[in-house]
């Protein structure tokens, strides 16, 4: 993305050419730091869907 | 594989805002910061009123994600959408490409520098170390990482809105509109999972 | 790509505006100003509401206490995570049979209450109009010499204590005990201005004046029926369980004034005028005896003076329905056909019902229409009448109030008599606390019928909060009491939730002392000028105490202390301890209470009421019972509240009175009032024998009608020693308790012994009669409509005029036909009521003050139909005057809405801090000025008291509203 506007804009002030397609943000490489949890996703999986049936249904 | 997901149940939403508030007490957000907050439309008019409670939705491919030019959005393995606030830049872009307007962006306070983005994480932090105090002074709480969800889902009023395993909540909103036999009313789900119930 | 730009498209009429465009600094709106920077106002106030603390992790471990929240009678269960004493999170009580978790936008914020920021934070003066900090001995010093000096001028009837609901059970008992030994009856709380005509009028009608089943109850429900209540914002927990009983395909029926948040849900929703419920009801049950939908077995059973209702039904055709009520005859119709449809159906009413003059004909109207559909003593039905503040049940079962003692025991001498013995003091001397002068009998009706003539004090009703102004104000020769007040306790009070404001800012501007005990300064602290003689003295919160509370379903819940008080507050029964020392009968107070330094032992105050409270059964729930209960909330079911297995098995949640006998007897509570198809001992219960046994020649007991397993297969009269005799059952009490309980009845034998052996024969202990239709000593012993004292329709006040004036009525002349003779509807063409908003509570002193909820409703505004703002020339957003008929005017911003209906405005009646367009906020102690204040409500609010109680009007006044 962020190459992407000065790009399109070199193109479009060096030659007069018209682009008909929409430009469409593409996303990126995730840059930040990453996030790692103690438990494993599978872990995590089963304790919050136990936790969604002891909290959040009509019982 | 389990995605998270936030579902409002509009024929059981009364705007009573303990979503609102029960995110203010978890995270100690700032007045004049809300990443919950609830809608009404139509007030005041019998039949169609209706609220619903709005923050982020996580959405599947989500548009601030596809928009940041810092690429600060990365996407959980549970599907929440989350960011770094070190490299925002807080520029706006992810709020106007937002549907619901969940990006917010505090001047000052106890959510890091001026200017910084701030919306709803689903109560899962950030990317520092689970429930560190660097995470609970950038992001919140980290109440997935604790093992359980979303407070303000877990502190309606009415057990409209809803947060959890898609799929699990799916279930148990599909049993209670064959209840009550009716027009399933949960806004924004096609929006930001771009799917149907 | 906003939400809000999508809402404005699909709101095709042009006044969907959302009550959240108010909002300042949050919201949709503000997140866009946000970003664009432009966010004055958000940011001006932001800095009030920083200094708020990040908490940490590594404040140490975490210990888990429960409580119950502080902001209604629903009672839901609040879990709180506190470390080295910081209350440092707040996690759903999911466990919890009450809330499963949930809470409304209050509940989910109590945490703040741990902050603290705005509270009153040691004792105050005012000294030459400045607020002066002082120690707590001093201020007992102060304000105790000064109380025993005008006790000693004037008598003890001229220092006024009013309580509050906010007291644990034990404080409110401590509390009444505390006046009694004082000397008066000059005592009251905030049930006086909030159900006080419901328990009347109810109480008189079946035996007690409460809830009949539960908010989880309403699962069973087969219809549910909402009149002059707006449960979503007052009690928003309990519309999870309205919604269970409505998706389980119960019809939801609300009629009210206006389209309240609950409405919106309704399946039907019908409009009708303020003040007409009597007609409304009887409309409906005009069809139902039309068409023959009555319960004709269940009246012949278990009703008496049916008969009667139907000559006074009979006059309200629909078309005198519609011309009074503005109902239309088939909304009246499909209303009674759904009810008579679908039985049980369960019937809710709240303030939109109390809170008139003619409030005890209205929740009469509201029992009879029950009776009539034998909706009645089953489970979905009953009468659910939800309650409002978290404890204004149990201090109202405690007689923090001026016509009774704890238990509804009445002020007769057989009952003071009780006490005394309950208490341990001498009768003669506790008689000589009084007044020693005879007062003047009372000429009205109370609610236990007229006094007799010339009582002492002790004996004659107190005057009630509601009025209490005017015993300040009025001339002596019309006070039926020694003297005027002269000092005022304003203990846990929200002054700007009673009418008269201009007139209450005089009465404590009169006083010689204003004494204000609470968390926060309240607006009694800054609406008046007075610059001496008021005290500032600062409460702990049920947060920084422990105790029981009894929610609006009689269930009675145990609260575990959270933090310690903050600053340096003091929990309220310390506080009584210390002026109870101060005044010399510490020692009486608590003869049988443990003190700890100077802290009556809670435990121990529940021990001693136990032994008292025979009548309404708060025997059996002894601490330790209540205290097993709250350890294992997730052994009860979430709809029958009852415990399955585990050490509470067979109790039911809360052990909601009566809880029969002693504590050794293990009554389970009963969940669900007069249901004969369970034993009494599994907590069945017929109607009460409270009114006799015949009346002229008419059985007034039941026939044919009895709790399941009853020995005696009929109705009976309540228990007497000498009935157990007559009936050989006398043998089967112990020695012990035949000692105690000879001569004796169920009330007053303090062993539990007859309780026990009659239970033990299926029966119950206050008898078995019919429910009463007609309350013969009440001023309209048929329900009927009288316009309220201020109306616009004229028309109507010749054929439905309201009562004459009163010479003397809870020592005071009431004012009724003289008000209504003058016509203000020319000058005040709009109907005007008010009510509540979910962020806030009462007088919002302690919610206004709390940032997180703050924020949500920062402007007071008044709801206005587009046509009456188009003629006032008033826009949306706009700054108005309300002016009301006695003089009061009040600035708000305009809110057009057709939520209102057209002639009718609506107020909230939270804010305070604001008066007659002046801002006071420079008046309050420094720091404790709330986040947001407005202007209250009442300070246009007019005259006019219920007939029975002295229920303030609020419901119905007239206003008009100009451009500002
Ligand atoms: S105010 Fe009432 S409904 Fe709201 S959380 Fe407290 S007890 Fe529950």
């Amino acid at each position: 993305m962020k190459y992407l506007l000065p790009i399109i804009a070199l193109f479009a002030l060096s030659a007069c050419y018209e682009d008909t397609d929409v430009t469409i943000h593409e996303p990126g490489v995730y840059k930040g730091k990453p996030d790692s949890h103690v438990k494993s996703y599978e872990e995590r999986e089963d304790i919050l869907s136990t936790r969604f049936q002891q909290v959040q249904t009509d019982r | 594989m389990a995605r998270m997901k936030f579902l409002c149940d509009a024929e059981r939403c009364i705007e009573c805002n303990a979503c609102v508030t029960a995110c203010k007490n978890e995270h100690e957000v700032p007045w004049g910061i809300n990443r919950r907050r609830v809608v009404t439309i139509d007030d005041g008019h019998h039949g169609d009123e209706k609220s619903i409670s709005v923050a982020c939705m996580h959405c599947s491919d989500a548009p601030c994600q596809a928009v940041c030019p810092v690429d600060c959005f990365y996407t959980t393995p549970e599907g929440v959408v989350l960011h770094d606030k070190d490299i925002c830049i807080g520029c706006g872009y992810c709020f106007y490409a937002c549907p619901f307007g969940a990006p917010q962006y505090p001047q000052e306070g106890a959510f890091g520098a001026r200017g910084k983005m701030d919306k709803c994480t689903f109560c899962a932090g950030g990317p520092e170390e689970d429930n560190s105090q660097a995470e609970l002074d950038k992001y919140g709480r980290n109440r997935l990482a604790e093992g359980k969800l979303p407070l303000c889902a877990e502190m309606c009023s009415t057990k409209a809105l809803l947060a959890g395993d898609g799929d699990i909540v799916a279930d148990l909103f599909r049993n209670r509109v064959v209840r009550r036999g009716g027009r399933p009313d949960n806004w924004g789900w096609d929006t930001a999972y771009k799917e149907q119930l | 790509m906003k939400l809000t730009k999508r809402a404005a498209v699909s709101s095709h009429k042009s006044n969907g505006v959302n009550r959240r465009a108010f909002l300042k600094g949050s919201g949709i709106a503000a997140g866009g100003a946000a970003f664009l920077s432009v966010l004055p106002p958000a940011m001006m106030q932001k800095a009030e509401a920083a200094g708020e603390q990040r908490i940490s992790y590594d404040d140490g471990e975490i210990t888990t206490k429960r409580s119950v929240c502080t902001h209604c009678s629903v009672g839901c269960g609040v879990v709180a995570e506190v470390q080295n004493g910081v209350w440092t999170g707040q996690e759903p009580s999911f466990e919890h049979p009450f809330n499963l978790g949930s809470h409304c936008a209050k509940g989910a914020s109590v945490r703040e209450h741990g902050h603290g920021d705005k509270r009153l934070k040691y004792p105050l003066k005012k000294v030459n109009g400045k607020w002066q900090r002082i120690s707590w001995e001093q201020a007992i010093e102060e304000v105790g010499d000064r109380m025993l000096s005008i006790r000693e001028q004037s008598g003890p009837d001229s220092v006024y204590w009013l309580g509050s609901a906010k007291y644990s059970n034990e404080q409110s008992y401590l509390f009444r005990k505390f006046a009694a030994l004082w000397g008066t009856n000059n005592v009251d709380h905030q049930a006086r201005i909030c159900h006080s005509t419901t328990v009347a009028g109810v109480a008189n009608t079946w035996g007690y004046g409460a809830m009949t089943n539960s908010y989880n109850d309403i699962h069973n429900a087969k219809a549910i029926f909402i009149i002059g209540a707006n449960p979503a914002e007052a009690h928003p927990v309990s519309l999870q369980h309205i919604f269970r009983g409505k998706e389980r395909g119960a019809p939801l029926i609300v009629v009210d004034p206006r389209m309240t948040r609950t409405a919106a849900h309704a399946d039907q929703f019908i409009r009708i005028r303020p003040g007409t419920d009597v007609p409304f009801v009887w409309g409906m049950l005009w069809h139902i005896f039309e068409n023959g939908w009555e319960d004709k077995e269940f009246i012949r059973q278990r009703v008496y003076g049916m008969d009667e209702i139907r000559k006074e039904v009979a006059k309200w055709t629909p078309a005198e329905v519609e011309r009074v009520t503005g109902a239309k005859e088939a909304e009246v119709y499909q209303a009674a056909k759904t009810m008579a449809d679908h039985r049980p159906g369960t019937f809710v009413w709240c303030m939109g019902g109390t809170q008139h003059t003619i409030g005890n004909n209205n929740t009469r109207a509201y029992c009879i229409f029950q009776l009539a559909l034998g909706n009645m003593g089953v489970s979905g039905g009953g009468t659910n009448i939800f309650r409002g503040h978290d404890n204004v049940q149990g201090a109202t079962d405690f007689g923090v109030l001026s016509h009774s003692l704890p238990g509804y025991y009445g002020l007769t001498e057989g009952a003071w008599k009780h006490w005394a013995r309950v208490w341990d003091v001498d009768y003669e001397w506790l008689k000589n606390r009084f007044d020693q002068k005879v007062y003047e009998p009372e000429a009205g009706l109370g609610e236990d019928g007229p006094t007799e003539a010339g009582k002492s004090p002790m004996y004659t009703n107190g005057i009630p909060v509601s009025r209490w102004i005017d015993g300040v104000l009025e001339d002596k020769e019309n006070i039926a009491q020694n003297e005027i007040i002269r000092a005022m306790v304003l203990w846990g009070h929200a002054p700007n939730s009673q009418t008269r404001g201009p007139e209450m800012k005089a009465a404590m501007e009169k006083l010689d002392m204003l004494v204000i005990i609470d968390p926060y300064p309240t607006v009694s602290a800054v609406m008046n000028d007075r610059t001496d003689g008021v005290y500032l003295l600062p409460a702990a919160t049920q947060f920084e105490t422990y105790g029981s509370v009894t929610s609006s379903n009689r269930s009675v819940q145990w609260r575990e202390q959270i933090i310690d008080p903050l600053f340096e507050s003091l929990p309220d029964h310390t506080i009584m301890y210390k002026f109870a020392k101060k005044f010399g009968f510490a020692e009486a107070l608590c003869k049988h209470i443990q003190v700890n330094g100077e802290e009556p032992l809670i435990e121990d105050i529940t021990r001693e009421y136990n032994r008292g409270m025979w009548t309404v059964g708060y025997t059996g729930q002894t601490p330790e019972r209540m205290k097993r209960q709250l350890e294992n909330l997730h052994t009860f079911d979430k709809t029958t509240l009852r415990a399955q297995g585990g050490p509470c098995d067979g109790e039911y949640y809360g052990l909601p009175w009566p809880c029969w006998g002693t504590g050794d007897m293990k009554h389970p509570g009963s969940p669900i009032l007069y249901d004969t198809s369970v034993p009494v001992k599994d907590g069945g219960l017929p109607f009460r024998a409270r009114f006799g046994v015949e009346r002229d020649g008419v059985n007034l007991l039941a026939e044919d009608s009895f709790t399941e397993g009853s020995d005696i297969k009929d109705g009976y009269p309540e228990f007497t020693a000498d009935m157990l005799k007559e009936l050989g059952w006398w043998n089967e009490l112990t020695a012990e308790e035949q000692k105690e309980a000879e001569g004796k009845n169920w009330k007053t034998d303090l062993s539990g012994g007859i309780q026990r052996v009659v239970i033990n024969h299926g029966c119950a202990p206050y008898g078995n009669a019919k429910a009463r239709a007609i309350v013969w000593q009440f001023p309209d012993p048929v329900p009927i409509h009288r316009e309220p004292l201020y109306t616009n329709r004229r028309d109507l006040v010749e054929k439905y005029p309201t009562y004459e004036d009163r010479r003397s009525f809870y020592r005071l002349p009431t004012r009724y036909g003289s008000v209504q003779a003058k016509d203000f509807s020319q000058e005040f063409p709009l109907i005007m009521t008010s009510g509540r908003l979910v962020e806030y509570e009462g007088g919002g002193d302690e919610t206004r003050s709390n940032p997180w909820l703050a924020e949500l409703q920062q402007d007071m505004f008044i709801e206005i139909h587009p046509a009456d703002a188009n003629n006032a020339d008033v826009k949306h957003g706009d700054q108005v005057w309300v002016d009301g008929p006695e003089g009061g005017s009040i600035k708000v911003m305009a809110f057009v809405t057709e939520r209102v209906e057209r002639g009718t405005v609506f107020m909230p009646f939270h804010f305070g801090g604001h008066y007659q367009g002046e801002v006071l906020r420079d008046k309050y102690p420094e720091g404790t000025d709330p986040h947001v204040l407005g202007e209250s409500c009442n300070v246009v609010f007019t005259y006019g008291y219920d007939s029975v109680t002295m229920m303030q009007e609020t419901k119905v006044s007239l206003c008009r509203v100009r451009a500002a």
